[in-house]
This record gives C-alpha cells, structure tokens and sequence, in this order.
C-alpha cells in the first residue's frame, strides 16, 4: 500500500509542478496583456473581450471544464487519462486563475512608480520587464502559491476522471472499496504538500519584501 | 529660454460637467534659474507639472521645450523628450525592491550604459548628496530626507536639461526642509541645473526661486521676480499666502501721517530712511518693520508714521529712493 502511495504523491507532484510551471508561463504574460489593455485607450474592447473569457473559464467548475475539454484534449494530447492529459486540463483552468492574479497585483503599484517610470522615459517593454514584473515579485511569488495550492485541489479532483495521483488513488481504494486508512494517508499527503507550499512561498516572498 | 509654456488649456469631465484645471496659462523658464509654480492645493500646480512633463495631455496650448514645440507628439519622442526632463515626484516614487545604487543607477542602466560609466557617473552624484552610505539600502529603510535625495541624484543622474520638483517640502521636517532648499540652491549654481518648483511653502519661494508663477483656480494671476510677488502680497494683490500685517491704524497714529515703505535689492540696508528725514528735519516713528532674505536680495517692509514741517517733500524724496511707497490709514 505504502509504494503505491508513494508512486501516487509522485504522480501528484508531477501534474502540480508541471500545470503550475505553465500556468505561470502563460498566466503572468496574460496578467501583463489584461494590465496593458486596461489601461490603453484604443484596447479598450480587446480588454473587455479578454476579461469576458477569463471570467467564463474562471467561473466553470474545473470538474465540468474537464468534461467539456475531452474532445480538445483527445486532439491535443491524444488521450484523455492519465497524468499528462490531466496536466493539459489542469493548465488551461489555471492560466486565467494566474492572469486575474497577476493582473490584479500589477494594479496594486502604485500610480506614482508608474508615473516616474513613464517620467523616465522607459518604454512598454521595459515598462513591462524593469518596473512591473520586478515591483510586483513578492506578490507574484505568493500568487503562484496560491495557484499552486489551488491545483493541489484541482488534482485530486481530475483524479476522479482517470487523471492518477492521490485523488485516483483515494477514490478507488477508500470510496470504491472502503479503506479509509488509505483515503486518511492520502488526504495527509495532500496537506502537508499543501503546508510545505505555503511554508516555502510565504519564505520566498517575505525574503524578497524589504 | 528652455520652455515657454503658451496659452495652456486643460479641462477634466467629472459629474458636476466640464472643469477647467488650467486656464489659458502662458510662462517661460530660462536657462539655469529657478522657477516657482505656486497656489494654493487644487489652483492647478501638480497638473501644470504633469503636463510639463507630458504625462497630461492638455486640451490646447503649446509647451516650447528645447527649440521644439513637445505637444501631440508621437509616443517615441514624447519618450526622447522625458529623459531630458528629470522629475523629482512628492511621493519620491522609488522602486521598492530596488536599492539606492539600483535606483539611481536605473535610468542609465534602461539607456544601455556601460556598467563602469554608470558607477562613475551615480558615485559622483551621490557624493554631492551625502548619500554614500546608504547605497545598499532599501528605500523603505530610508528617511523621508534620504529617500528625497535619492529621488533628486535619480533625477540628476540623467543630466536633464530641466528638473521638476512636485512639493518637495512637505512631507519634510523644518531642519531637512532647510538642507533641501540649500542643496537644490547648490545644484542651481554649481551645475546650473534648471528648476521648476511646485510649491505653497513660503519658504521654498524666499530660499530658492528667480522667478514665481502665481496660480488661481488654473489662472496664471501673476509671473514675474520673486520680489515683485512679495510686492503682491504686502498690497494684499495675493491673499493665499497670508495677509499683510493689519494694523489699528487709527489708533495708532492719531493726526500723524502714516507710510508703507518696501525696500529691495542693495538698498534694503542702506540708511536711506534716516538720511532722508535727517535732510528735511522729519520725525519717524516706526511701527512695524521687517526683512526677509529672498534668494537675489534682502525684502524690507516697514509702517512708520512721520513729524514734521517738509512732509510733502520727505515722501517724494524717500519715494524715488525706495522699491515702493504708500500713504496708509
């Protein structure tokens, strides 16, 4: 029982730190695009357009978005279980999470820095890169801890649709055949990886705080 | 001339309709002075600031910077045209995450300067500000003064053509506030580095500024030679900034005659008083008499009332010698 909870946290690790990496990799540059159109006169609709989406994915129950996925998973992953199909469904439910995120932490600094930014003369990229990205770090890195901690969550759900891990694993030994002991062990992993998450980005981002 | 602002407008839309923040303003700055845009909060100085330095478009007007009108120009050169304009915010605006060095070395560091360049260049400056020991910190480790100073050698390090200052004193103790006005007086004369100082501190006005832009509800009221505007406020012409001594005139005098005599520049302490009531045999009372040091010359006000035979001829006399001279109560 113990290796097949050990293979199972693996498995968990691996969809979590992989749909987490690819969420932050597109969901920051999204969160940028979201900032910029908010705040440029002529991107006006493209902002609305952007924000509309991002609300729709966000408010669709991850367990629904996985079934409405399927045909689009099937396509691109070429299969619609297991761990890698499950990273595909993990990270498109997560990608606007970490865009509204990290928008919102771009609209947190304050107008001033932007301002002297734009005093110097800097432009969209820089903007971007040497002010708005460094400024908001702390913040970014505790968004990303969030994200994580969420797909923590979200894995164990695509655990119910065949996606393997800790929540597959919880669901077929304990629900389906009654041993609690290994949906208890299983639901320890999951807090503890939760714990060291919070722990490790709650040190990272108070590090980075001066 | 370095700018010359002219016919200015602008106006926001808010509920109660269209407001108009700066009403066909027109001033110039010269090479090397040091200006005053001062009123009293919400007469338009900030937004004057902000649309100097082209983070405001205004509705009509044109701002002659440099040889070049910079109104409506495209997004490039408005980008050109802010980094010869250095602007020294009222929040400061440090990078927060960023240190001392980091943040004064930024503005270079974003051009593509050369690391070693970028060292001489911060070093010097920060020297000349007594900020040396504090290069490795935080700005949230700073004082209000420091983290000031960091804001100017930030301004500074570009060699800007013009520097704007948006209320440098108020968030400023009176002993800090007075090594501001004497460090941006040094940079003036040193570097000869061009100021346009957002103000209502009477202070900042005395210590540091040629030349002063009055504003009113968006309405340039006055420009002119920082004396003339202190000519303004004895004759009452500008109440925002404290009204002249009220005396009880009457009481006070009785049948004499009553005089406000202001003095400026070389004469203020010359005996021209006393020499001319000695010559025509006048009494002199004074009441009420002062001096303030303005940047290019000492600023006398004094009420004095007079006795004596050659009245008439004493005011005429004293008139040609003084800046200014009325008959009061």
């Amino acid at each position: 029982m113990f290796s097949q909870i050990f293979n199972a946290t693996l498995e968990t690790l691996y969809m979590l730190l992989l749909s987490g990496f690819l969420a932050t990799l597109f969901g920051i540059p999204l969160g940028v695009g979201l900032y910029l159109c908010s705040r440029s006169r002529r991107l006006k609709t493209l902002y609305a357009l952007l924000d509309l989406l991002v609300n729709i994915f966000r408010s669709i129950p991850f367990i629904i978005l996985v079934l409405l996925l399927i045909p689009v998973t099937k396509n691109v992953m070429g299969t619609i279980i297991g761990p890698n199909a499950a990273i595909f469904n993990l990270t498109i439910a997560a990608i606007p999470f970490m865009a509204r995120l990290a928008e919102n932490s771009f609209n947190a600094v304050p107008s001033g820095i932007i301002d002297s930014s734009n005093s110097m003369g800097l432009n969209k990229w820089q903007m971007v890169t040497k002010v708005l990205i460094p400024e908001t770090l702390p913040d970014q890195i505790g968004n990303i801890t969030v994200l994580l901690i969420n797909l923590v969550t979200y894995t164990a759900i695509a655990g119910a649709v065949g996606a393997g891990g800790l929540g597959q694993l919880a669901i077929n030994y304990g629900y389906y055949r009654f041993q609690w002991d290994v949906v208890l062990y299983a639901v320890i992993v999951l807090v503890a990886i939760s714990q060291l998450l919070q722990f490790t980005g709650g040190k990272l981002a108070k590090g980075l705080r001066k | 001339m370095i700018l010359s602002v002219d016919r200015l407008n602008l106006s926001f839309e808010d509920k109660s309709g269209r407001r108009k923040i700066l009403d066909d303003v027109s001033f110039s700055i010269e090479e090397g002075e040091i200006v005053g845009i001062v009123g009293l909060s919400g007469a338009g100085k900030t937004s004057l600031l902000r649309t100097l330095n082209l983070l405001q478009p205004v509705d009509s007007g044109s701002i002659m910077f440099d040889g070049q009108n910079i109104v409506g120009l495209n997004e490039s050169k408005v980008r050109s045209i802010r980094k010869k304009i250095g602007v020294v915010f009222q929040s400061y605006n440090l990078f927060r995450y960023r240190t001392v060095y980091q943040n004064i070395a930024f503005p270079l560091k974003i051009q593509g300067i050369g690391k070693g360049k970028i060292r001489e260049r911060v070093m010097s400056i920060v020297s000349e500000l007594g900020l040396d020991h504090r290069l490795s910190a935080y700005p949230s480790q700073l004082s209000g003064g420091e983290q000031q100073r960091a804001a100017i050698a930030r301004a500074l390090v570009m060699d800007p053509k013009l520097i704007l200052l948006d209320e440098p004193t108020s968030a400023l103790d009176p002993r800090t506030t007075g090594r501001l006005l004497d460090l941006v007086v040094n940079l003036n004369e040193r570097r000869s580095v061009t100021f346009a100082v957002v103000t209502h501190d009477m202070d900042v006005i005395k210590r540091t500024c040629d030349r002063v832009a009055y504003l009113q509800n968006g309405k340039l009221h006055f420009f002119g030679p920082t004396h003339e505007f202190f000519v303004k406020i004895e004759n009452n012409e500008v109440s925002d900034f404290g009204s002249p001594l009220e005396l009880e005139t009457s009481v006070l005098s009785g049948q004499k005659r009553l005089l406000r005599v202001l003095f400026w520049g070389e004469r203020t302490h010359e005996p021209v008083l006393w020499e001319i009531a000695r010559e025509y045999d006048i009494m002199i009372n004074i009441l009420y008499g002062k001096i303030e040091e303005l940047k290019n010359g000492p600023f006398g006000t004094m009420i004095i009332a007079i006795d004596g035979q050659r009245q008439d001829l004493f005011i005429e006399k004293l008139r040609d010698s003084v800046f200014f001279l009325e008959e009061v109560g």
